[in-house]
């Protein structure tokens, strides 16, 4: 039998590394640290689509 | 990036983007709707064609009646383009019919035989021709000589507090226009921004792209990107005339030429190909 300790841990470290991987994949840091500063500091977003 | 017009127009009013480039119609109809947004200046001239199957049937433009085509939005120059050659082969909009149908994916549909033709902006024009399943029927130029399509609008509220940024991305496309236009260095410099763009900016293959900036080099150009107000005048009256635009709107009402004036005595960007910085 897997003992109790060993089990909480392993979900422990999955959960962190699922944490930290969505954190870096799907969070656009730029854009949320953009949204945090004064209005007169943001850098403007641009939308464009791939056409001339 | 954005794969459509409409995703744009939402971008911008839930304020997630300040800026963007959209078709001309969609802007002056956000405008008209009280969208707080104005036209700074344009995104190119030109680049727009009509597009049918290579070995298909459709060899002149009245050869189009009955058949389907698709256009980025009806709020388009697109749109409007295949209205003015409608009206000069004496056809009306119930001789043919229109699809909206998002950019990324005409060239794969009339490749499909999902549609007999398509009216968009470049690269997709390029895309079918450079496949060998598409040819050009007709490029915008020649119902309307003076065609724009994409401009640059910015919320008001950037306009009204951050007019000198806005002043920024006004000069810097228009040093870049200057850039790629310049003569002499046109055909090498439209090479080496079809490789950057293609790669960096709009994923696409870099051959796509100097395809359509190359083939010829006149196919889009980069100014004068001035909004002028005859050019909106006439966008303006095809779209009241195409039901799209239910009242008479003013110049001054969607488009602020101040930011292009101030662009006026720019020149180019000091860079050529290789080179680490562009000053």
């Amino acid at each position: 039998m897997v003992p109790l300790k060993i089990i909480v841990a392993g979900a422990g470290a999955w959960l962190a590394i699922i944490t930290a991987a969505h954190l870096s994949l799907n969070v656009d840091w730029n854009v949320l640290l953009n949204d945090r500063l004064p209005i007169n500091k943001r850098k403007l977003n641009v939308a464009y689509i791939p056409v001339t | 990036m954005f794969q459509g017009f409409p995703e744009i127009k939402e971008a911008l009013m839930s304020n997630k983007m300040q800026a963007g480039f959209m078709v001309a119609p969609m802007a002056i109809a956000l405008r008209a709707q009280g969208v707080p947004i104005k036209i700074v200046y344009l995104g190119h001239r030109y680049g727009s064609a009509v597009v049918v199957a290579k070995n298909g049937p459709i060899r002149t433009f009245a050869d189009l009646r009955g058949r389907t085509i698709a256009i980025p939005s009806r709020y388009s120059d697109e749109r409007l383009i295949v209205f003015k050659a409608l009206k000069q082969h004496g056809m009306s909009a119930k001789d043919i019919r229109m699809v909206e149908m998002a950019p990324p994916d005409v060239a794969g549909a009339l490749a499909a035989d999902a549609i007999d033709a398509f009216s968009m902006g470049e690269p997709y024009p390029s895309q079918a021709e450079m496949a060998g399943f598409g040819r050009i029927l007709f490029h915008a130029r020649e119902y309307w000589p003076d065609y724009i399509s994409c401009v640059l609008v910015v919320r008001q509220d950037i306009i009204d507090h951050r007019p000198d940024a806005v002043q920024v991305l006004v000069d810097g496309i228009a040093r870049s226009g200057l850039w790629l236009d310049n003569p002499p260095r046109r055909q090498v410099r439209r090479e080496h921004a079809a490789d950057f763009v293609g790669r960096y900016y709009y994923r696409q293959n870099p051959a796509l792209l100097r395809w359509a900036l190359t083939k010829p080099l006149d196919r889009v150009l980069y100014q004068p990107l001035t909004p002028r107000r005859g050019d909106f005048e006439l966008i303006v009256s095809l779209m009241r005339e195409t039901g799209v635009l239910d009242r008479p709107i003013a110049f001054e009402e969607y488009v602020d030429t101040r930011f292009a004036e101030g662009a006026r005595h720019e020149t180019e960007w000091r860079y050529e190909p290789g080179d680490a910085t562009a000053q």
